[in-house]
């Protein structure tokens, strides 16, 4: 028997990385889940790997119309939400001096307006007792040169946790943060360069970036009622980059 | 296929509460468990209980000797230990003016001094890759009067935490510190009417924790789904402190 058996789950930006290791980890736990991504046809490769239990909602978190595109489908098909993890997040490095008005605005409505709406339309297809899972990042704790914009755009999110964890308590409902370090995702493979790449793991105890399987076991864990007494919490998974 | 399957762990302060439960469930996850306690009679209890794959050894986890004593026979039965779950430790409350010696060198003796050298004699027998879990307390973030002493002693293990996996890194041991909040064991039964309701207002579900629940977070710090979590304090409160 599977920890999420009967379960719905959605995961935005779950067409890759760790979102889409835990998209299938959830699967394999029995429940059904919901993907999202940009691209149609990362989408269609993210759906076809998984196989079974799943459908991908094209679509941008950042974008209000295709957030009401997804929640109206996640209503027609299975008619609730038992975990929501809201991943769609992204960030471009830019250090004090160069920071543009775009740059800002892109990471700002993605990663803070696009999770909060993602979250607030989600809601009344929400299950009492279910639990919300956003994406933080250790950048935010560590100031990292270059990821001011980004990583105050995740802190946001630790504070919105906070104050969810209040207003939805009559609910039952769970927030937790994940906050991931650095790990080998796509993503992070795309922004890093090989020094910075070398830099990170050089601050990892155990020297090696982590992989989108450690990441979805963590996910899997917050989801499920193995975490019935965890609310509130900012659970770095960084290998111990942050701690010390 | 349980998730420590082949596991040798060993719980202190395990004949109650949060460590016995957690002691129970990484029995049925395959694991092999040794569990300490000062009284035998509590612990033949919990060993019958448990009732398969574990091992009571009667210590005082604060004095050195009886740890000498639990070591060995570790070494003598099984020849290693995979996860350290060092959870002896007692809070007893007394307010700045009334502190004694004897208070504070109880609880440092206890909580520090005797975890700090539960997991020193452990480190010979600890596997590579291991994981160790020491247990914190939301009182060291939150400042509940009367407990100056004890959340200082607590918080003195989120220290070592950061210092000993960066020393133990080479050997690819994890140090991470579970913190429990207010949960219904035999201890907290005993707090009074009026002070069990304050506790439960300040946690949002309105009801305390039940030791499975911190079993549950037991077993993910010490198996290998947690593999990439280090150095972490997980608060399992109920989300008390984190408002």
């Amino acid at each position: 028997m599977g920890k999420l058996e009967g379960k719905v789950a959605v995961i935005t930006g779950g067409s890759s990385g760790m979102a889409l290791a835990s998209a299938k980890l959830f699967v394999e736990e029995g429940a059904y889940v919901f993907i999202t991504g940009r691209r149609q046809e990362q989408l269609d490769d993210a759906v076809k790997a998984i196989g079974r239990n799943i459908t991908g909602v094209r679509g941008d978190a950042a974008n209000l119309d295709d957030l009401d595109r997804l929640f109206d489908t996640v209503k027609r098909e299975q008619g609730k939400i038992d975990i929501l993890f809201a991943s769609a997040g992204k960030g471009e490095p830019l250090p004090l001096g160069q920071i543009t008005e775009e740059h800002f605005d892109a990471a700002f409505d993605l990663n803070v307006r696009g999770t909060l709406f993602t979250i607030q339309k989600a809601l009344p297809l929400f299950s009492d007792g279910g639990s919300i899972i956003m994406t933080g990042s250790n950048a935010s704790a560590k100031g990292f040169p270059g990821f001011a914009v980004y990583a105050a755009s995740k802190l946001a999110l630790r504070s919105f946790a906070r104050t969810w964890v209040n207003e939805l308590k009559g609910r039952h409902i769970r927030v937790n943060l994940l906050v991931p370090g650095a790990v080998s995702s796509p993503m992070q493979e795309e922004v890093l360069t090989k020094e910075a790449r070398e830099f990170f793991e050089s601050l990892i105890p155990r020297g090696k970036m982590g992989q989108p399987d450690e990441i979805a076991t963590v996910a899997l864990f917050l989801a499920s009622d193995d975490a019935s007494y965890v609310n509130g919490v900012e659970l770095f998974v960084d290998g111990g980059m942050t701690a010390v | 296929m349980g998730k420590l399957e082949g596991k040798v762990a060993v719980i202190t302060g395990g004949s109650s509460g949060l460590a016995l439960e957690s002691a129970k469930r990484f029995v049925e996850e395959g694991a092999y468990v040794f569990i300490t306690g000062r009284r035998q009679d509590a612990l033949d209890e919990a060993v019958k209980l448990i009732g398969r794959n574990v091992t009571g050894v009667r210590g005082d986890a604060a004095n050195l000797d009886d740890l000498d004593h639990l070591f060995d026979t570790i070494k003598r039965e099984k020849g290693k230990i995979d996860i350290l779950f060092a959870s002896a430790g007692k809070g007893e409350p007394a307010v700045l003016g009334e502190i004694t010696e004897q208070h504070f060198d109880r609880e440092f003796g206890l909580i520090v001094r005797g975890t700090l050298f539960t997991a020193q004699k452990a480190l010979p027998l600890i596997s590579d890759g291991g994981s160790i879990i020491l247990t914190g307390s939301v009182a060291s973030v939150k400042g509940f009067p009367g407990f100056g002493v004890y959340a200082a002693s607590k918080a003195a293990l989120r220290s070592f935490a950061r210092t000993w996996l960066n020393e133990l890194k080479g050997r690819k041991i994890r140090v991470n510190i579970l913190s429990p909040g207010q949960v219904d064991t035999p201890d907290s039964q005993r707090l009074d009417k009026a002070t069990r309701e304050m506790f439960e207002s300040l946690i949002p579900r309105g009801k305390m924790g039940r030791p499975e629940e911190i079993a549950a977070a037991a077993l993910f710090l010490a198996s290998d789904d947690s593999s990439y979590v280090n150095g972490m304090d997980l608060a399992v409160d109920g989300g008390f402190s984190a408002i």
